[in-house]
């Protein structure tokens, strides 16, 4: 797989990690409490800007995790079967994500556990430094872990296959393609934007997201199993 | 100001409390302020909602939290319907 080809897969990989709304609710939430505890409007920034950090630094940790791990393993030399079990846990998260990723229910509540849930919104209604908001940040990456898993594992698959210097830029486009959604929700927070809107738009469409993030695993997962399980085999034939 | 009316929380997972009108008047409060309305206007908004609510309240035992949320919620909508939305999701964003 040539240099173009895998950014591409780990940008649009990238793009689907963007459309998970967890780190985007809490945002959401984080940005309304400390607008409504009459905080500054530096204030805000500050605390909207730590969380963004939290999830960004904690997205580049886990890719990075998971790449090593599997550079570890492996090598540079990946076994078809990992990229087969790569592309099942793509359609499979995909799937799931179809079927379940929103609770049929008002509002935008996400099919995580309700303990992570009610954890997550006790922390946020908590949260008043900016050392907090960047925790929060971390912990809200991890809570959604069960989807991004599958994006995080396919992109740490082709990043293991580049040189250092293109790992270092494959991470880092990762992390800032992955962090587009939130700095949109960051943006319109710092520039005075309404939380109701933001919230109004997110709730129209909810499914919208959710079908786009499903199709792009779904469609991510069968580009990743052409060129590399189907390709190696027909090429190896 | 606490009136002598339980409020069942949580469908009883959590224990009864009384009822607060500082706790819901910080709470619509807040709801206002965060969808950008002046002080002064969010404060009289929060004032007229709890005093409709608990005229509501005046006439029950016992309420649980989620009725007197879907009263608040009535009541905030006449006043300002996107702090009524921001107040209705609180518990639905997550």
């Amino acid at each position: 797989m040539n240099i173009a080809s895998s950014l591409a897969i780990i940008a649009l990989a990238a793009l689907i990690h963007a459309s998970f709304q967890l780190s985007v609710s809490v945002l959401t939430l984080l940005g309304g409490h400390a607008i409504g505890a009459k905080k500054s409007q530096a204030k805000v920034l500050r605390l909207t800007t730590s969380f963004v950090f939290g999830v960004g630094v904690m997205t580049v940790l886990l890719l990075s995790f998971v790449s090593l791990v599997l550079l570890d393993v492996f090598g540079g030399q990946t076994p078809q079967v990992v990229w087969a079990i790569g592309c099942g846990l793509l359609f499979g998260v995909g799937v799931a994500v179809w079927l379940f990723y929103y609770r049929r229910a008002k509002g935008t509540s996400l099919w995580i556990p309700r303990p992570i849930a009610s954890y997550l919104h006790e922390r946020t209604k908590a949260t008043g430094r900016s050392a907090e908001a960047f925790s929060l940040g971390l912990t809200s990456v991890l809570g959604e872990l069960i989807f991004i898993i599958a994006p995080i594992a396919i992109s740490a698959l082709v990043l293991i296959q580049l040189s250092p210097v293109w790992q270092l830029v494959g991470i880092a486009t990762y992390a800032v393609i992955s962090l587009l959604s939130l700095t949109i929700i960051w943006v319109l927070i710092g520039s005075g934007h309404k939380l109701s809107h933001i919230q109004e738009w997110r709730e129209a469409n909810k499914y919208f997201l959710q079908f786009a993030a499903g199709s792009g695993l779904i469609i991510l997962g069968f580009y990743v199993y052409v060129v590399e399980v189907l390709g190696s085999t027909v090429g190896g034939v | 100001m606490s009136l002598a009316i339980d409020i069942i929380k949580r469908n009883g997972q959590r224990p009864s409390e009384n009822f607060s009108r500082e706790k819901l008047h910080a709470s619509i409060l807040a709801a206002c302020l965060s969808v950008r309305t002046p002080v002064g206007q969010a404060e009289s908004i929060a004032h007229a909602v709890s005093d409709s609510v608990i005229s509501w309240l005046e006439t029950k035992p016992e309420v649980t939290s989620h009725d007197v949320r879907r009263i608040t919620v009535k009541h905030l909508r006449t006043h300002h319907p996107d702090a009524a939305y921001i107040y209705e999701q609180h518990r639905l964003t997550i």
